[in-house]
């Protein structure tokens, strides 16, 4: 028999899926879309669920529904052939709840906001079907006690985030930073899989448990171990060099971006580096360019929130220089502090976010209040500050050095598929295509 | 239930997807192949899959795979003259199982499966296929499902095997690589399946050389995965195809808005066929990753590194072919017949993503050990 905790785990993580199948059968099945309240009230149905059952693993944790649940809660193997196996296993503890309470709370708010905020939008029934898709990764994300279920919640966040920057899919600009998004996310990605893989071989397990063994491992595969954790965590929460994402991420719905790019997925590579900080712990390389890589990015980011001119783009930078400042606390060892931070500043950029398109209403009514200003770098010295004002207004040219970066590859495609064209033209035995 | 009964429910699972494979396409294609071939097509899979001896097996192999050259030939020739060589392959390796030469059954097996799923450079005839007939493929894989079954229950166990593995599984991680970069910069959408085919058919060659290191129900699910997937990709293709005729990627997009069903059905088989989570696609990753990581951690990165590759071309395909301005269209979307198909296959999907033990718990009894006799 299952506890009342692992029962409210597998709500928890279930029931926006299961709203999800719901309206995907109801659209793929009819010739007509569901209606809007239909959408809104089976997939609203699923996030209380899931709002519902986080709070009872959290009353389970703290004692209030019996015996205290603590660690980890198993289920049957996800797939076991010989001695290879996939545990479905969950882990229960202080962070676990924390981040998969807020991550509900913070789902369900946006949800019952984004039914008034896109009403008669065209794509509003897609709009939720993505979110139950998030909602679902959140919370397998937050309470997964195994790296690879935590893989499959990491991944439904990316998947639902690109396809909600690219939701005004009539403009082609959401569509490129859509896909430029998706990009990094996946080279993000394939770094914790690697990192899924190594931990494995390495350790005997991907637990989250197994990392206590992770002291007994040579300095060499600890740091790579670590390097790997905290490539996936700087291209899910866009630390430099992979920054350039964030503010193109903003051209999706005002409440994805509150959710996403203000409150959970932005924070979501920090989580990552929160759970295993074990292997952070035992490799000082790996915090030392932590620490480097999020102050760098503090500094980019509030030297870009001081330039940018549009609210949403000013909020992701200013969004960003925070999340370099908690990986920094993270690489520091102070996790408690961190992950305080972490939710605070969830809670306060979403509702920044939410009141964004309310801020640009009534700046046009009101008018901008000007205040010229000063700064101390400008007195000190003016060319530097010129010098700044305008690598802050193209943002260092990030995207166009990574895309420098990866030209490389795509000239080697190119050579290969001309190589291949060729060879097939030679060899084929067929006339043109009709 | 005890094991060795419930290992004897492998063939028929493996079946049930074949015959889906198989029979899907006939259902939503304009060209529908004759019914007599669909007949002995399915008498060719059920032998293949129940034969106790390797030397039937392959030679049902090589009689399903003449029964794939006649329904391409009047469209591509090149990919008739591939499935040719391979059942001429699968013949020889049934003669060389009945002389007990299981090096050259292993290595004729080997080249047959890279001809038939398309593996680079041996991938001619699947790529006018793909070209030509992409609804064609998805039938093809059923039976590519089917050869890999016999490969891995007569000829995969053996010393010979195990010393070719590291070989086999560098040369499909390289394939895979190069298949995936050339997805990458493909400028129409049957690139694009013939680039996405290529990259799982050296994914399939990875799994196979490592296979002979006792992870046999990791191949088999990585060709059933493969096999779904890509069938899937195929007849969306097709039905696509059908409406609004050859669809490039410089020419108007937008197409989302007209056929919003045929875009999901796309974007979920694409996904499938890039580790979709919740997909057999998922498992099958997970599970490859693992069994290559035994034998090369480099090829592992390569195939991981592939994979994210595929994943690019294939959302900027998607965004290309459904995303940007409204293109007016008249074309319906997806027919009552097409969608249950498309629900059928995302189930079966969806199913192994889930709950991947029904068909590799199974599998994985019934070919890690050889047949007697």
């Amino acid at each position: 028999m299952f506890s009342l905790a692992a029962v409210a785990i597998v709500v928890a993580v279930l029931a926006p899926l299961v709203s999800v199948a719901g309206l995907g059968l109801l659209v793929l099945l009819n010739d007509r879309h569901p209606s809007e309240r239909v959408a809104a009230r089976v997939l609203g149905a699923g996030l209380a669920a899931s709002l519902a059952a986080s709070l009872a693993v959290l009353a389970g944790h703290m004692g209030l529904l019996g015996p205290r649940v603590a660690g980890e809660v198993e289920f049957a193997n996800w797939l076991r052939i010989g001695d290879f196996v996939i545990p479905t296993v969950f882990l229960v503890d202080g962070i676990s709840v924390t981040i998969s309470l807020f991550a509900a709370i913070l789902t369900a708010l946006v949800a019952r906001f984004s039914v008034t905020y896109l009403h008669k939008e065209p794509g509003f029934v897609r709009f939720f079907i993505l979110l139950g898709v998030f909602a679902t990764g959140t919370q397998l994300v937050a309470l997964a006690g195994a790296l690879e279920l935590f893989f499959a919640g990491w991944e439904m966040i990316g998947i639902s985030s690109a396809f909600f920057i690219g939701y005004f899919h009539e403009r082609d600009e959401p569509v490129r930073s859509a896909v430029r998004a998706f990009a990094t996310y996946r080279f993000s990605d394939a770094g914790l899989l690697i990192a899924t893989v190594t931990t494995f071989e390495l350790l005997g397990s991907a637990r989250f448990s197994a990392f206590s063994g992770v002291a007994a491992l040579p300095a060499a595969e600890a740091t790579i171990l670590a390097l790997l954790f905290l490539l996936s965590a700087m291209g899910k929460s866009a630390q430099l060099p992979f920054s350039g994402w964030l503010p193109r991420a903003m051209e999706g719905p005002t409440p994805s971006s509150a959710l996403f790019y203000g409150a959970v997925s932005i924070h979501a590579g920090l989580f990552l580096l929160l759970r295993v900080w074990p292997v952070l712990e035992v490799s000082w390389f790996a915090r030392g360019v932590g620490i480097v890589v999020g102050v760098s990015t503090a500094f980019y980011a509030a030297a870009v929130v001081r330039v940018h001119t549009d609210a949403k783009g000013a909020l992701a930078h200013a969004t960003l220089a925070q999340v370099g400042l908690i990986l920094a606390e993270i690489c520091l060892g102070w996790t408690t502090l961190a992950l305080t931070h972490l939710v605070c500043h969830a809670f306060l950029r979403l509702g920044q976010y939410l009141k964004a398109p309310n801020t640009i209403h009534d700046s046009h009514r009101l008018g901008h209040a000007h205040a010229p200003h000063v700064g101390v770098l400008e007195r000190w010295s003016p060319h530097l500050a010129a010098r700044l004002y305008a690598a802050s207004l193209h943002r260092l040219r990030l995207d166009d050095r990574i895309d420098a970066a990866f030209s490389p590859v795509l000239v080697l495609a190119r050579a290969i598929d001309r190589l291949d064209r060729r060879i097939r033209s030679v060899l084929t035995l067929d006339g043109p295509m009709s | 239930m005890t094991d060795i009964e419930s290992a004897q429910s492998a063939p028929w699972e493996t079946l049930a997807v074949c015959l889906l494979l198989l029979i899907s396409p006939a259902l939503i294609s304009h060209r529908r192949p004759a019914l007599w071939q669909l007949v002995a097509l399915t008498l060719a899979l059920v032998v293949t899959l129940f034969a106790s001896d390797g030397v039937t097996a392959y030679v049902a192999v090589a009689f399903g795979a003449c029964l794939h050259a006649i329904t391409v030939f009047r469209s591509s020739r090149t990919g008739a003259v591939a499935l040719i060589l391979s059942a001429a392959l699968a013949m020889g390796v049934a003669v060389a199982t009945s002389q007990g030469s299981m090096l050259v059954a292993f290595l004729l097996s080997c080249l047959s499966i890279a001809i038939r799923a398309g593996v680079m450079p041996f991938h001619l005839g699947v790529a006018s296929i793909c070209d030509r007939l992409p609804v064609v493929q998805t039938q093809q894989l059923s039976s590519t499902i089917a050869l890999v079954f016999v490969h891995l229950r007569f000829v995969d166990h053996h010393a010979e095997a195990i010393a070719l593995a590291p070989m086999l599984v560098r040369y499909g991680a390289v394939a895979t690589l190069a298949a995936a970069l050339m997805t990458l910069v493909q400028r129409d959408l049957r690139g694009l399946y013939r680039g996405t085919t290529a990259m799982h058919g050296g994914m399939l060659l990875a799994a196979i050389g490592a296979a002979s290191l006792d992870n046999f129900a990791a191949a088999l699910l990585v060709a059933v995965a493969m096999g779904l997937a890509l069938g899937g990709l195929g007849i969306m293709i097709t039905s696509l195809e059908e409406r609004v005729g050859t669809v490039r990627f410089e020419g108007p997009g937008g197409r989302a808005a007209a056929l919003p069903k045929l875009a999901t059905a796309f974007a979920l088989f694409g996904g499938a066929g890039v580790g979709l989570p919740g997909t057999a696609g998922f498992v099958a990753d997970d599970l490859l990753l693992h069994t290559l990581w035994m034998e090369s951690p480099s090829s592992t990165v390569m195939v991981i590194l592939s994979s994210a590759l595929l994943a690019v071309a294939t959302l900027i395909a998607f965004s290309r072919i459904f995303l940007g301005r409204t293109t007016p269209s008249l074309a319906p979307d997806l027919y009552p017949r097409e969608r249950v198909i498309v629900v059928l296959l995302v189930s079966l999907l969806v199913l192994l993503g889930i709950a991947p033990g029904v068909l590799l718990g199974p599998a994985d009894a019934f070919l890690s050990y050889p047949p007697l006799g």
